[in-house]
């Protein structure tokens, strides 16, 4: 096993991990902390697969500012842990049939190898400039559309979270 | 490819015109009518953002018949189908705000009519786009502005609680159809919808096709995807209620059609009695079958005009899914045909229902007791609205019905493949006039407990009177807009 | 020496975390670990397209993502703001108490 694969394996692990302790944990605060580290390791596969700028991105939009929101939401709620586990028994038969039946699935079609459309062993090269480029050429709508959604998030933002002044 | 700045500039002046008009409407409320009450406020910016509409529908028939253009590598397409249908939904937004000018929206008029414009631009470029990434985030920007318009009753429970259902329900369907998406992009190698299938429906593209459904079910609000809808009508105001389910519908449904007819008409399968094959029509039959079924039936025993009316639109897009299932240049022009009936009769009904229900104490069925007496002309549109969408014969809702129903009984008519579906189509119209009728009955028949008359507004009845005009032009002459569709699919298809 | 990794590792990884997404979203009644479950699936379908994009040696796959982690963070803020007002005027983030509503 060479760096990369004993790195994957690491990462994916890690991830999955702190995934399940994610869902698993009672109190909402340490969740978050656990949804911090998964995106950490998500970074790292990213990295694996050569995607530097969007790894960086990773860091900082998702363990930088959405955690910040998360945990700036947990603390002005002032929300305690859920003093009993209270189980919903049908609803977590019900989650694991739902996923359960989505990783069966997807053992099934992936437990033969798949062909990619290009050779895997190619350095791919993903510069900043060349993952940029495109969202001022072929992808500028999209880009100029984001720029639209963030305005309407701010104004939404703004208007749901304010206390009403009377 | 050549394409020059201004041919975009051009190809989007109606977007770029209402984004200027969000703006300013912003601007005017927070700046000058700071001081003014709520009522001046809303009628001066109302006003400004019809005038808005107005002017953006002008750019859009000026393109119509310039021939098609498809800039950015597919990400605009700009042609005539898709003008006629940015146009539809800008008459839909303009008579969204028309109805909200009578209907209180609270402190904020400036952000709720700024919202729903830019909830209008992201309609228009769904409607727009041949392009997966373009879809997703016009997809998202249109959810966004409706989830927070769904929660405007800041002083209300109800409203923050169906936003809070609609966007946890939306947020899952976006997760399924980015990851369907993303699975489609990994096997097909591009984004652009018509490249998507090249060769046959491998297994990995198979489950992408599933979760991108499954998403656009939520969006549609199909069964079993359809918990948000009953509560998220409930819950917004009624003017957001019938803009979720007229103009979000009508993008989701144009896209979604693209989306199978263009992108994966190879991979649709069958579902013709006996002769089942999997692929999406199998799936969409399915669906269809349950969202007729358990909507016209969980309709029955509503006692909100709202939510039957939200259990009435899950039935529709049953019914509207059996004509995508038929697929084809009919399957499709019948598709588009319902899309414009659904979306005006809707509106036009929920339209009724903004401007009675503040005056009538609520929304409950009883509160419409003795309507007829009280405002005999919106009872009568009411009376329109209500037949077309119980499919009553000389009206809209009649003949796109069953043109719907002729385009699945024309495919392998000798066989009677698809008539099936058809047969339970025409059963649940049947059990769906039932609960029409119960409406009309509570308007016609019932005594009111108080007989005052309700006075709307001149200008809102005679925008809902053109409403039903439509409605009853488009049942009475089918022909012209049907010819129009047809030449128009036959260039895309 | 080849990497012994190959697509098919990173889809199951990534399908995993869509799956474990889903089911904290059905298992869980506290809207913002709801949330945070909806942050895994988005993450998964990221986890996918990079996958996909490095392995086709295709750029678009990036550029989707750069775009999901933009409207991501828009969405939650949304969200949580649905969240605040709604418990400005009921003490709960507990979906299990939205109750004024039938379902």
């Amino acid at each position: 096993m060479n760096v990369h694969d004993t790195l994957f394996w690491f990462f994916s692990i890690a991830m999955l991990l702190s995934g399940v302790l994610v869902i698993a944990n009672r109190n909402p605060v340490n969740s978050a902390m656990c949804l911090v580290l998964l995106f950490v390791f998500m970074a790292g596969l990213f990295l694996l697969l050569d995607a530097i700028f969007l790894a960086v991105i990773q860091i900082l939009v998702y363990a930088g500012a959405v955690m910040v929101l998360f945990l700036f939401v947990l603390m002005l709620l002032d929300i305690k842990a859920s003093e009993r586990r209270r189980i919903l028994w049908l609803g977590l038969i019900g989650g694991l049939a739902v996923a359960g039946a989505f990783v069966w699935e997807l053992a099934m079609i992936l437990g033969k190898p798949l062909k990619p459309l290009a050779s895997a062993d190619k350095p791919f090269h993903a510069g900043l400039t060349d993952v940029v480029k495109p969202l001022f050429t072929k992808y500028m709508l999209p880009f100029e559309v984001t720029a639209l959604l963030l305005l309407v998030a701010m104004v939404g933002v703004v208007l749901l979270s304010k206390k009403e002044l009377r | 490819m050549d394409a020059t700045y201004l041919d975009i500039a051009r190809g989007l002046s109606a977007e770029i015109v209402l984004v200027l008009a969000a703006l300013f409407a912003l601007a005017l409320d927070l700046g000058w009518l700071r001081r003014e009450g709520g009522r001046e406020r809303t009628r001066a910016v109302g006003v400004l953002t019809i005038v808005g509409l107005i002017l953006a529908a002008i750019p859009v028939c000026q393109m119509l018949g310039n021939g098609s253009q498809r800039l950015l590598g597919g990400t605009l397409v700009v042609d005539d189908l898709t003008l006629l249908f940015k146009l539809l939904l800008i008459i839909l937004t303009a008579l969204t705000a028309l109805i909200s000018l009578e209907y209180d929206v609270g402190r904020h008029v400036g952000e709720y009519f700024a919202t729903m414009l830019f909830g209008a631009v992201g309609m228009m470029l769904l409607v727009a786009t041949e392009e997966l990434i373009t879809i997703f985030v016009a997809l998202e920007l249109t959810s966004l502005c409706l989830y927070i318009l769904t929660a405007f009753h800041k002083s209300w429970l109800r409203s923050q609680e169906a936003a809070l259902k609609y966007f946890m329900f939306g947020a899952i369907s976006s997760a399924f159809l980015l990851f369907g998406l993303s699975l489609v992009f990994g096997v097909t190698g591009t984004t652009n919808i018509r490249e998507l299938m090249t060769g046959s429906l491998t297994p990995l593209l198979g489950v992408g096709l599933l979760m991108i459904l499954i998403g656009f079910g939520f969006k549609v609000a199909v069964v079993p995807f359809h918990l948000w809808a009953p509560d998220a009508y409930e819950g917004a105001p009624t003017p957001v209620a019938a803009y979720i389910a007229t103009g979000s519908k009508v993008a989701s449904f144009f896209v979604l059609t693209k989306v199978l007819l263009l992108g994966f008409a190879g991979g649709a399968g069958s579902a013709l009695w006996g002769k089942f094959a999997s692929g999406w029509a199998m799936l969409l039959a399915v669906v269809a079958v349950l969202s007729m079924v358990l909507g016209n039936c969980a309709a029955i025993v509503q006692r909100n005009v709202k939510r039957l009316l939200a259990y009435s639109s899950i039935a529709h897009a049953g019914y509207i899914f059996i004509g995508l299932i038929a697929a084809g240049l009919t399957g499709a022009t019948s598709v588009m045909f319902y899309i414009i009936v659904y979306a005006l009769t809707n509106l036009g009904a929920f339209g009724v229902v903004a401007a009675l229900s503040a005056r009538a104490g609520g929304e409950e069925l009883t509160h419409f007791n003795g309507m007829a007496k009280r405002a005999p002309l919106l009872s009568l549109l009411m009376l329109i609205f209500v037949l077309s969408l119980a499919g009553v014969p000389p009206l809209g809702g009649f003949f796109g019905k069953f043109y719907l129903f002729a385009a699945a009984v024309g495919q392998d008519a000798r066989h009677f493949g698809l008539l099936w579906l058809v047969v339970v189509g025409i059963l649940m119209s049947a059990v769906s006039l039932y609960y029409y009728l119960i409406v009309l009955k509570h308007m016609y028949v019932e005594a009111a407990a108080d007989d005052s008359r309700i006075e709307t507004p001149t200008y809102l009845n005679a925008a809902l009177g053109l409403v039903a005009l439509a409605v009853i032009l488009l049942g009475v002459f089918p022909q012209p807009t049907l010819t129009l569709l047809n030449s128009l699919l036959s260039r895309v298809l | 020496m080849t990497s012994a990794i190959t697509l098919n590792h990173y889809l199951v990884v990534s399908g995993l975390l869509f799956a474990l997404g889903i089911l904290g979203v059905i298992v869980r009644r506290n809207a913002l670990v709801i949330f945070m479950a909806l942050e895994m699936n988005l993450n998964a379908a990221n986890l996918a397209l990079i996958a996909f994009s490095k392995f086709n040696q295709k750029l678009d796959g990036q550029v989707f993502v750069f775009f999901i982690i933009a409207i991501a963070a828009a969405e939650v803020a949304v969200g949580l703001a649905i969240i605040v007002a709604l418990f400005r005027r009921k003490q709960t983030v507990s979906v299990s108490e939205l109750t004024s509503l039938r379902l």
